[in-house]
């Protein structure tokens, strides 16, 4: 998203201003960086959620390193001795699978799979939300009621049991088709909640302003409107790709998805099919897979709280409607008291 | 008037106040921070007071001062006297939780800024009058009769905005509404704090008039609180300027608006848009009024003062009697009221007659 | 306004419409098309080819041979009357299956959907009344952690320890094998203690969510003027707190609550699959590995059914329990 609205800075540069142009590009990229990156980054450093979620984060992503640059060996049957419990052995720290798989390998040559299939669906519902809601909210009209419709059409079928159908018809194997698969419908609730935030920024007075001298619809909503959703969909995106690990390691769990790409859920599936119920013998089996899941998850929900706090001090007024007012009254509200 | 007050540090003096308040501070932060500095006033009885200040000022914090609801980290330090009657006085700074409880809203009530935030949105108006009536066991059907009466006398439609929920109603309705709610126990006092700002000119005004009504019929003391000096004046006995959580000038409003002695309401006068004062004479204020933090030694208003000398950054000014009941916290009160013309016609004269009313 | 509802009940069916047609698009996209399955599954049973064409006409309410928009209206006029065919694996109509699952599955997920409100509304009230407290932060942390833990790893740990290696409670079924159904105290006994592993594993993961929703909501709530001005009104505490700020902070989240409703519907095919509770939920899994279509569209259509109603009562009675909402403006998403 920076690298993104650092293009529109240019391009509005370019356009704007002839006269002194590299100090206006330096200036203006360098306040960009100050605002929109710099301060917001320290606000968010600060908070302690984010700073674990990141760490957390920082350890899948080391993971997924190790596994693309094989550092650490490749799972496969019959490496290690069958079903040894964790903490035995340096050599299989977490223990070994009824196949003598080492459960460490099979955890790591996960990561970089999951990684794919999260920010494939996460970016899928956000950029999607984003074309469709900022059309909807910012047209009206026609545009608008067609759009609001499919959204609603697409909100009422069930994730889950969508999913599943659409995965056993395609059959799909590409870690990034199954992301986008997963999240398939998952957009149209965002979307919608975009398009109301939409309707209140376009009455906003720069924008009305930008309107007013001209501007082209396109580059208001670059230039005006989706910046600032861009707090709103970071947020949600971290949320989409919480969903999508919930939902993708739920469906490896039950096998509804090909077993071609390694992942977590495979690994439960197996340890749950190959009888690890049964023996506490074997609970590492189930044990570890499951801390996996939830270490990511649990990063993706801090970071996604830190991010919530950054972007909005105060919480964000779900019913867009009653705003009018106290807008003017908070102010002196506040100064008041201080 | 004869002179009676002669005493020079009794500042504000009246003859029958019924609320005083007395060296009154509001700190947070376990006393570093001040939100109102050692403010003493009193109300008379039957009058309407008007308190002046920019925002940040304190005046919000007057006004909760006299209901002593000091929002929760904050200290109230000072005396607030109430006196029901002439010879009766109460200390409502120790009053138990029950007896403030039947104090407020029932002795000295108030309207609060916006009024849509004042009213519970998923509940009907008339909701907020039984709940109240009942919380301090009135009987509610003789005063949902009284309720009805003062809506009509806001020119409401008394069953329709009962039976409205707050969003239902315009902005000036909910105001009206909600003054009407602050009057329902018949209060000895109503304090009200920015109750027109939220509404149109129009609007404003024609609430003043209604107070002015409401006043008159139900004897009740008035203390208005604003921003909007023209405003206030129009309506007010007695004026009262707030700078940077001090109290710097009292006074009865022809003194204020037409002698006022010190700079700072001079230059608030100054800066106010008026017909008669051309445009290049309209001044704002230079600076900034200082943050709540540190009250400087010496008068607050010193570094944005054309006058301050020494003296000023040195010493704080006493809050002083210059002439009947008008109080002035300056050193140079003579040489502003010399030095700072007035922009507008009729002013250092005799001071300004609102039209045709002579009180 | 009775404008909009007329326009929100036509959504509603055009919705379902558009699902409809939509599973029907999908079953000739399925490996091998619809009846190929069947086709073999006929056959291996010893009908002879030549009625196998007019056996699946009678099962699925098709002809495979007709043109496809013919096939198309026969399929949905069909799943207009309730009638999704005959299940392939089970030999039972498909309306049968369903309708003795659906009890099941609506009873597992309004249970745990509203313990999970109960306890999640409690506890951010709670810790939105002592802000900062040592106890509100120990929540709060819970309440991520529990955030984090998908309902499926709660359901295979409890199923583990609690009925595998514990054996005190039952792994698999809705009753007892040896239970007759019916209104008597076994029964029911029964039934709860089928039911409980599920509701507990459903129920856990959610309440983390709800609490801080409900958390901040209040926060939000109490800083409003018209609670101190009810309070200088000399409200009582409790009416305060009842009235003024749990009713506004709860209000936001009875949407949330239909809505949750029918999406965890969707969740129960993970659910009931590891539990073995025959619901909704396991006969769409077990339909969808034994090729069974018309079961399989048949708890999916149904299921749908239940998400845009669950939408279509939220829309339209929201503006009733909240009055800043007037109809048509209600944003139930």
């Amino acid at each position: 998203m920076p690298t993104e609205a650092e293009k529109q800075e240019n391009v509005n540069w370019r356009s704007a201003s002839s006269e002194s142009p590299e100090v206006t590009l330096r200036d203006r990229l360098s306040e960009y960086f100050e605002e929109r990156i710099r301060k917001p980054a320290l606000v968010a450093w600060s908070d302690g959620r984010t700073r674990i979620g990141l760490l957390i984060m920082s350890v899948y992503i080391a993971m997924a390193f190790v596994a693309v640059f094989d550092l650490y060996r490749a799972p496969s049957t019959n490496q290690a001795p069958r079903l040894e419990t964790a903490f035995q052995s340096l050599d299989y720290p977490l223990g070994t699978t009824m196949s003598g798989v080492d459960l460490l390998s099979l955890i790591i040559h996960s990561t970089p799979d999951v990684l794919l299939m999260i920010i494939a669906g996460g970016l899928w519902a956000t950029v999607i939300a984003v074309i469709i809601g900022t059309l909807a909210g910012y047209k009206g009209g026609m545009v608008d009621r067609v759009l609001m419709s499919f959204s609603d059409v697409m909100m009422a079928i069930p994730g889950l049991p969508l999913v599943i159908i659409l995965a056993v018809t395609f059959n799909p194997k590409n870690p990034i088709v199954l992301g986008i698969l997963i999240n398939v419908n998952y957009w149209a609730g965002l979307g919608r909640s975009l398009r109301s935030q939409v309707l209140t920024i376009r009455e906003d007075n720069y924008v009305e302003a930008s309107r007013t001298m001209g501007m082209s619809t396109p580059r208001i909503l670059l230039k005006d409107v989706i910046p600032n959703l861009m707090p709103y969909v970071t947020v949600n995106f971290v949320f989409a790709a919480r969903y999508v690990v919930f939902a993708s390691i739920g469906l490896f769990f039950l096998g509804v998805l090909p077993f071609s790409t390694q992942n977590w859920g495979v690994t439960l599936n197996y340890a749950y099919s190959g009888g690890a119920l049964f023996t506490w013998q074997a609970a590492h089996w189930l044990i570890f897979p499951m801390i996996a899941i939830m270490g990511i998850s649990l990063s993706l929900i801090l970071l996604g709280q830190g991010m919530d706090r950054v972007f909005n001090p105060r919480v964000r007024t779900r019913l867009a409607g009653e705003s009018e007012s106290t807008a003017e009254e908070g102010d002196s509200r506040t100064t008041e008291v201080l | 008037m004869t002179i009676e007050s002669q005493q020079l540090t009794g500042a504000d003096e009246v003859e029958d106040p019924i609320l005083e308040i007395k060296n009154a501070s509001v700190t947070y932060d376990g006393g570093d921070t001040h939100v109102l500095n050692d403010v003493t006033f009193s109300i008379e009885r039957d009058e309407i007071v008007g308190v002046v200040g920019e925002s940040g000022s304190g005046k919000s914090m007057l006004a909760s001062a006299m209901l002593d609801a000091i929002p929760a980290p904050g200290r109230l330090s000072g005396e607030i006297l109430y006196h029901p009657d002439e010879d009766t006085t109460i200390d409502v700074l120790n009053l138990s939780d029950e007896e403030l409880r039947s104090y407020r809203w029932a002795d000295v009530s108030m309207v609060f800024q916006g009024a849509m935030s004042s009213f519970n949105p998923t509940m009907k108006v008339g909701s907020h009058f039984k709940d109240t009536l009942r919380a301090h066991d009135e009987d509610v059907s003789e005063g949902m009769d009284f309720a009805r009466q003062l809506l009509s006398d806001l020119y409401l439609d008394p069953e329709r905005v009962l039976d409205s929920y707050p969003h239902e109603l315009s902005g000036g309705m909910q105001q009206r509404a909600l003054i009407a709610l602050s009057m329902l126990l018949e209060p000895e006092v109503l304090v009200m704090d920015e109750p027109t700002a939220a509404l149109d000119l129009l609007m404003q005004r024609s609430i003043l008039m209604l107070l002015e009504d409401l006043k008159e019929k139900y004897e009740v003391t008035m203390v208005f609180i604003t921003h909007d000096l023209p405003l206030v004046a129009s309506l007010a006995d007695r004026m009262a300027v707030l700078y940077a959580f001090e109290l710097v000038e009292a006074g009865p409003r022809d003194q204020i608006i037409g002698q006022s002695g010190h700079p700072y309401t001079r230059a608030l006068l100054n800066s106010t848009p008026n017909i008669d004062a051309p445009l290049e004479d309209m001044k704002p204020i230079p600076g900034k009024s200082p943050a709540p933090v540190n009250v400087p030694d010496g008068c607050s208003y010193a570094d944005r003062c054309p006058l301050a000398s020494e003296e000023c950054t040195a010493f704080d000014p006493e809050f002083q009697l210059i002439e009947d009941e008008h109080s002035v916290a300056c050193h140079h009160w003579e040489q502003a009221r010399a030095e700072i013309a007035l922009n507008f016609a009729g002013a250092d004269e005799i001071g300004v007659s609102k039209g045709g009313d002579s009180r | 306004m009775g404008n909009y509802y007329i326009r929100r009940t036509a959504r509603v069916f055009a919705t379902v419409f558009i699902v409809t047609s939509l599973t029907f698009g999908l079953i000739r996209l399925l490996p091998g098309g619809p009846f190929t399955q069947l086709r073999v599954r006929l056959l291996r049973q010893g009908v002879p080819a030549s009625e196998v064409d007019a056996r699946i006409a009678n099962l699925q309410n098709i002809q495979p041979d007709a043109p496809l928009w013919r096939q198309y209206i026969d399929y949905m006029l069909s799943a207009m009357q309730g009638d999704f065919g005959e299940s392939i694996s089970l030999g039972k109509p498909v309306a049968q299956v369903v309708a003795e699952a659906v009890p099941w599955t609506v009873f597992i997920v309004l249970v745990s959907t509203v313990l999970i409100f109960l306890f999640g509304i409690l506890l951010g009230a709670i810790q939105a009344y002592w802000e900062g407290s040592r106890f509100d932060k120990a929540i709060s942390a819970l309440s991520i952690s529990l955030m984090s833990i998908p309902f499926y790893v709660i359901a295979v740990l409890a199923l583990f320890i609690l009925a595998y290696q514990f054996q005190w409670f039952p792994t698999a079924g809705t009753h007892g094998t040896d239970v007759e159904p019916g209104l008597t105290l076994e029964f029911l006994v029964s039934a709860l203690e089928h039911a409980a592993l599920p509701i507990f594993s459903y129920t856990i993961g959610g309440i983390g969510g709800q609490a801080l929703a409900m958390r901040g909501n209040s926060i939000q709530v109490l800083g409003n003027d018209y609670v101190e001005v009810a309070r200088l009104r000399g409200l009582a505490d409790r009416r305060i707190a009842t009235w003024y700020v749990a009713r506004n902070a709860i209000l936001p989240l009875y949407t949330g609550f239909l809505l949750l409703l029918g999406f965890r519907l969707g969740g129960t095919v993970i659910l009931e699959q590891i539990f073995s509770y025959p619901g909704l939920g396991y006969y769409l899994w077990s339909a969808l590995e034994s090729n069974d279509y018309p079961l399989m569209m048949g708890t999916f259509l149904v299921i749908t059914v239940a998400l845009v109603i669950g939408v279509y009562i939220a829309d339209l009675t929201y503006s009733k329990i909240d009055p800043r909402i007037s109809q048509g403006e209600s944003d139930a998403y």
